[in-house]
């Protein structure tokens, strides 16, 4: 089954690649036929045809695998912070793999506040993809470009659902034509994540786990998380979130003495190549495993937690924070899953499958550490 | 004795005429200024191009949409909202005789920054657009602090340092209040409290600059014609009385003047600071204090102070708009210091 896919998205991918430049070359007939898109907070999309001129407000990478690399060259502006300064290392892969990525302009982003409706619509754009957070924090500019006639797509990556991931994806792959492509993702993603939940109901266990951020080094207590992002992630693969109930919110930090008093049998540290954060956990493209286990090593000697039974075990691990809310989070579930239950899920290889991934549907090669056990 | 009044006379004239030129320089600078906010912005498009458009002679869309509904609602919210503050810092300072009096001082633009976090979180179970009742809870919250300063007033007399120190007290319980609806709120409810908290004029439109500049247009005539009551208040509370002044009265009128002018402005920029401060003092130290020259002049130049900052908010960094509460401060120190290290020249 696995390789069939792989032969069938070899097959589309070219296939799209000959035919896209076609399209663009073709107007009247590309566009005279309006797309039917719904996005993710299902709302009607008022698109005529295929977009031209797009706007990313973030989830660029699922933009590239819905759309095709060569996509980029149909997106005028993107909100470059939410890339370039929080998964650096993934923004200079693509710098180097996409040579349109040079032509996008900067608009501003949610997060520092700077986001500019009069640069999107300088851009002249006839669509703006962001994120629901990013959707709702920015209502009122929302709604100022939606009065000037800027179709707004709304992605949803964030929620950590299944169906939310569906319709994001569905929702990309109309709006620029890449149909063809989302489906496959979108049966891609189901298969995988039913499948964890099969081996998870059959291993019929649930362990205690304990997962936080790893940006701010093991003298930060970072954020973790309730009922958002890992801990929606976690509901899926079936381990029980300690967090999950204790804090205000979807994340946030939580005592230390909670975790000690909650003896989690596994805790995760996610790690990623986040700009100006030196003690950070550091995982990703171009990472050693050496570095990754350094930067990890120093949460083990947190006060108290040679008593916890997940230290005690040799169950520190890390995961990339950019698997998950994304298209390949899937790769992390299998990962857990492998963890909670080995004996239900020793057949599953995260790694060759994120790698697989990347040949299929991303411009760039896949190395580096991304998922990794302190020892 | 005759040729004292006439020369007493002349030396009025000669002060009223002072004061009105003032007053117009004030008006011309403010003039370029919304000139200079409207041919600036972050897409940096030709001025050429821009005053095609407001000629009418550029059909582009794209243009129309960026001078007509996003640069002009900001130059005008930048003139309304800093005239409304202000007015309403010029108020609060001479009814409470005190110069550090704002709308920060009395907890105002705390409960409207409350009142706005309340109803990001709960404002969906009400039948009204979340746009309408983010600033419909910014406004009732700063007039339910103004009510709370009132109410102490009226019970215990309203002398000034009472009303500073409920004032004070109201701060405190909104601030604690915000923070506790903070601490309970989803991430995209934080993210969105603290997005409005943010000063910006960049959320202005047509209907809410009209809304500010009817309420402006309403309260300072009011304000005008008892102008010289305040001016008399400011010889002291008993010698206002003596003049005929029912002092308390006065206060609690103020008080309310203040809580409309500053709740209207902060529904929809947020909190911008500094100008209720300091455009006030500015205002003194040029036309002085007959509050019927200063009110207007107070007016004039908050306007100013904010026209300028939103234009220097995009000059500083070009391509980008720097937050304007940044600004302001940025801009209005220097100026505000220079003014004061001055001012024995200016007042002459």
């Amino acid at each position: 089954m696995k390789n069939n896919n792989t032969h069938r998205g070899g097959m589309l991918s070219r296939r799209a690649a000959l035919l896209l430049p076609l399209a663009a070359a073709l107007p009247g007939r590309a566009r005279a036929q309006a797309p039917e898109v719904i996005d993710a907070l299902n709302r009607k999309v008022p698109l005529k045809a295929p977009a031209q001129r797009v706007v990313l407000g973030f989830n660029f990478e699922e933009f590239t695998a819905v759309a095709g690399a060569q996509n980029w060259s149909r997106v005028v502006g993107f909100a470059r912070r939410q890339w370039a300064v929080n998964r650096q290392a993934v923004f200079a892969r693509y710098q180097a793999a996409v040579p349109a990525l040079a032509n996008v302009a900067d608009v501003g982003a949610a997060e520092d506040k700077s986001f500019s409706v009069e640069k999107v619509l300088a851009l002249r754009p006839d669509l703006l993809v962001i994120d629901k957070w990013g959707f709702t924090t920015l209502a009122p500019m929302m709604t100022q470009l939606e009065e000037t006639g800027v179709p707004v797509l709304v992605v949803d990556y964030q929620a950590q659902m299944p169906a939310q991931h569906r319709a994001s994806t569905l929702a990309l792959g109309g709006a620029m034509g890449t149909m063809d492509r989302a489906r496959e993702l979108v049966d891609l993603y189901a298969d995988r994540v039913a499948d964890i939940r099969h081996r998870a109901q059959a291993a019929g266990i649930s362990p205690k786990i304990y997962f936080e951020i790893g940006m701010g080094g093991a003298d930060v207590i970072g954020n973790t998380y309730n009922n958002a992002i890992w801990g929606a992630l976690l509901e899926l693969v079936g381990g029980t979130n300690i967090a999950k109930g204790k804090i205000a919110g979807g994340w946030g930090p939580m005592a230390p003495e909670f975790v000690l008093a909650a003896q989690p049998d596994f805790v995760f540290i996610t790690g990623s190549s986040w700009a100006n954060a030196p003690n950070a956990v550091r995982t990703g493209y171009g990472t050693e495993l050496e570095t990754t286990r350094r930067t990890l090593a120093p949460y083990a000697k947190r006060p108290g937690w040679n008593s916890l039974p997940a230290i005690r075990n040799g169950e520190l691990h890390t995961i990339e924070a950019g698997l998950a809310r994304c298209l390949m989070d899937y790769v992390a579930m299998q990962y857990i899953a492998r963890q909670l239950f080995p004996d239900r899920a020793k057949d599953l290889d995260p790694v060759a499958e994120l790698r697989r991934y990347h040949e299929r549907y991303l411009p760039v090669a896949f190395d580096g550490t991304w998922m990794a056990r302190l020892a | 004795m005759n040729a004292t009044a006439l020369s007493a006379t002349t030396a009025w004239r000669a002060a009223n005429a002072r004061r009105a030129g003032v007053c117009l320089l004030g008006l011309a600078a403010l003039a370029a200024s919304f000139a200079a906010d409207i041919a600036t912005g972050p897409a940096m498009l030709p001025i050429g191009d821009v005053l095609r458009v407001l000629a009418g002679q550029n059909a582009d869309p794209m243009m129309g949409a960026i001078v007509w509904k996003l640069r002009l609602p900001i130059a005008l919210m930048a003139i309304v909202v800093g005239a409304a503050l202000s007015v309403s810092g010029a108020i609060m300072q001479t009814i409470l005789h005190n110069p550090l009096a704002s709308s920060y001082t009395l907890g105002i633009s705390g409960g409207a920054g409350f009142g706005a976090a309340l109803m990001i979180l709960v404002g969906g179970a009400l039948p009204i657009a979340q746009e309408w009742a983010i600033p419909l809870g910014a406004f009732t919250f700063a007039a339910l602090a103004c009510a709370i300063v009132v109410g102490v007033g009226r019970t215990r007399g309203a002398t000034p340092e009472l009303l500073v120190l409920a004032g004070i007290a109201c701060l405190f319980l909104f601030q604690a209040l915000l923070a506790l609806l903070q601490f309970l709120a989803s991430p995209e409810a934080l993210a969105q409290i603290v997005f409005w908290l943010f000063g910006s004029l960049l959320r202005a439109d047509a209907t809410k600059v009209a809304i500010v500049a009817t309420i402006l247009a309403l309260v300072l005539p009011v304000l005008l014609t008892g102008a010289w009551r305040l001016t008399a208040l400011q010889l002291g509370d008993d010698r206002a009385r003596a003049l005929g002044v029912r002092v308390d009265r006065l206060r609690l009128r103020g008080l309310i003047a203040v809580s409309l002018l500053t709740g209207a402005a902060v529904a929809f920029v947020g909190t911008i600071g500094f100008i209720g401060l300091v455009a006030p003092h500015i205002a003194r130290m040029l036309v002085g204090e007959d509050q019927r020259h200063m009110l207007p002049a107070a007016a004039i130049f908050g306007a100013l102070l904010l026209s300028l900052a939103s234009v220097a908010s995009k000059l500083i960094m070009p391509g980008t708009v720097f937050p304007i509460g940044i600004v302001t401060a940025l801009i209005g120190v220097p100026f505000f210091a220079w003014l004061v290290l001055t001012a024995h020249r200016v007042r002459r």
